[in-house]
């Protein structure tokens, strides 16, 4: 699903912030990109974003290799991922429903189609009965919740996230690991950028640690 | 819903918000196409006063007081003879008098009882286009020097003067209204980069889930359109509003004074056109501002 060949990104004053980067995630496989604070797993997920372009090296997801993508071709690539950020990127004047269905309404399905998707996918995270509220009325872990049932909405093949526990407690952490255990279950490809070691272990998923821009470790 | 409903709900939405910005940038555009529609209806009026002149006497000929029934049959032969000239008409003394009156009411005093100052004249209307200046001139200089002839006026010569004054006031007004229009296409950018700013994590977020490039850069476009459309109507609203005005305080008194009412409107289809020119100014701006913002 990703496959990386001596990827590197280096930014101004020769800064690597990746170098040589070689690893593979396959189809299905649930991942933890893990590591000290500027080890690069930010960096890494925007490359996989496109949010970045790679110094070096090469970048393939799902057979597209990212450094060819133009504009409308990210757009388009990014339509078939699913992100969830640490701090949940919900739109302040949109309702649940609203945030959630956006992402269906810009793939040009219709307002009947919306609605349900988006009841099936809120109701999937147990948010079904907050769908016409405000994200600022919403706790810290079911903003979470919201934000993973927007990834979800358009049936990605693959789901990327940045800290997704990074602002919650260690039992909602938990909560939303199980979340995306139950997404990978499905047969979607997870990889999720976390610093807790703790919850790598009790999730007990496949680990790739990056120091310094390096791959530390293939666990 | 298709992106282009999407950009209209966001661009109503946005423009709304940032009404009073907003309000600035509709004023700029409104006064750049009031001063654009002013030249033009300016231009408009000049030309069909000058058209409706063209079509009236070109070349009035004024008569000695003794002219005799021979001088006046040469004239009338030379006119006949003349490729320029399409008609004459004959004003008598008295007619000279009667018209006197009726356009100067009340100057109809100066004109004594017992005699009559005004001269016979003969009235002749060119054929449009028919022959260059000089060819013209030529015959009035010869007109000028026939016995029975005090004096010849070429009427052209004023419609010449009218319309190379018209001229660079058109020049001087398309200028302003150039500048105006910059001004303007500006203006929307700044309000429509301010928008782009206050809707930044929005469109970042919408950027991240993949919306195509029209959902992003849509709205602002159309924001642009708006303002750009808005500040045209305001403009040709407030030019009619003008027009007709002066028209109800000044038309008689023009009318009589010109022979022909100058106090025109623009013709629908200008005016369609001057609210495209205000849109596309309008949305220009949006354009550079959404291409700016990311």
């Amino acid at each position: 699903m990703i496959e990386t060949h001596r990827l590197s990104k280096v930014y101004r004053r020769g800064v690597y912030a990746l170098r040589d980067v070689s690893l593979q995630i396959d189809k299905g496989e649930f991942v933890f990109l893990t590591g000290p604070s500027g080890a690069g797993k930010s960096t890494f997920l925007r490359l996989l974003l496109c949010e970045e372009r790679p110094s070096d090296g090469t970048l393939v997801v799902g057979g597209r290799n990212l450094a060819e993508l133009g504009a409308r071709d990210v757009q388009a690539y990014r339509r078939t991922l699913g992100f969830v950020f640490q701090d949940f990127k919900l739109i302040p004047r949109l309702t649940v429903l609203e945030n959630v269905a956006f992402v269906l309404r810009v793939l040009g399905m219709s307002s009947v189609q919306q609605r349900r998707r988006t009841f099936q996918v809120l109701k999937w995270v147990g948010l079904q009965h907050r769908m016409n509220a405000y994200p600022q009325d919403l706790s810290g872990g079911e903003q979470q919740r919201i934000a993973i049932a927007r990834a979800l909405v358009n049936d990605p093949a693959l789901v990327l996230a940045d800290e997704p526990t990074g602002n919650l407690d260690p039992d909602l952490s938990l909560e939303i690991m199980n979340l995306f255990r139950e997404i990978n279950a499905r047969g979607t490809t997870v990889l999720v950028a976390t610093h807790d070691r703790e919850l790598i272990r009790q999730v007990g998923r496949r680990a790739v640690t990056l120091d310094q821009g390096h791959v530390a470790e293939l666990a | 819903m298709s992106a282009l409903g999407y950009s209209i709900e966001q661009a109503a939405v946005s423009l709304w918000r940032g009404r009073g910005a907003s309000a600035l940038a509709v004023v700029t555009i409104t006064l750049a196409m009031f001063v654009l529609g002013g030249v033009l209806l300016l231009a408009l009026n000049v030309e069909r006063l000058a058209a409706a002149w063209r079509s009236s006497a070109e070349l009035s000929i004024y008569l000695t007081d003794d002219v005799s029934a021979a001088q006046r049959t040469t004239i009338l032969e030379m006119l006949a003879a003349s490729p320029v000239v399409a008609g004459h008409e004959e004003v008598s003394k008295a007619q000279a008098r009667q018209r006197f009156a009726h356009l100067f009411p009340d100057l109809a005093g100066l004109v004594p009882e017992g005699g009559n100052p005004l001269p016979a004249s003969i009235e002749v209307r060119l054929k449009p286009g028919a022959a260059p200046d000089a060819v013209i001139r030529a015959l009035a200089d010869r007109l000028r020097s026939t016995a029975g002839v005090s004096d010849v006026r070429y009427d052209r010569r004023w419609i010449h003067r009218l319309l190379t004054l018209a001229g660079l006031v058109d020049g001087i007004g398309l200028l302003l209204a150039s500048m105006l229009s910059v001004a303007g296409a500006l203006s929307v950018a700044i309000v429509v980069r301010l928008a782009l700013f206050a809707r930044r994590d929005e469109v970042d977020i919408m950027r991240l889930v993949g919306a195509p490039l029209s959902y992003l850069r849509g709205p602002f476009v159309v924001e642009g359109l708006l303002h750009g459309g808005l500040g045209a109507i305001l403009g040709l609203l407030i030019l009619l509003a003008g027009q007709a005005a002066a028209r109800a305080a000044y038309g008689p008194a023009l009318e009589m004074a010109l022979g022909v009412s100058p106090l025109w409107f623009l013709p629908v289809k200008l005016c369609a056109l001057l609210v495209a020119g205000g849109m596309a100014v309008g949305g220009l701006g949006g354009i550079v501002a959404a291409w700016s913002g990311r």
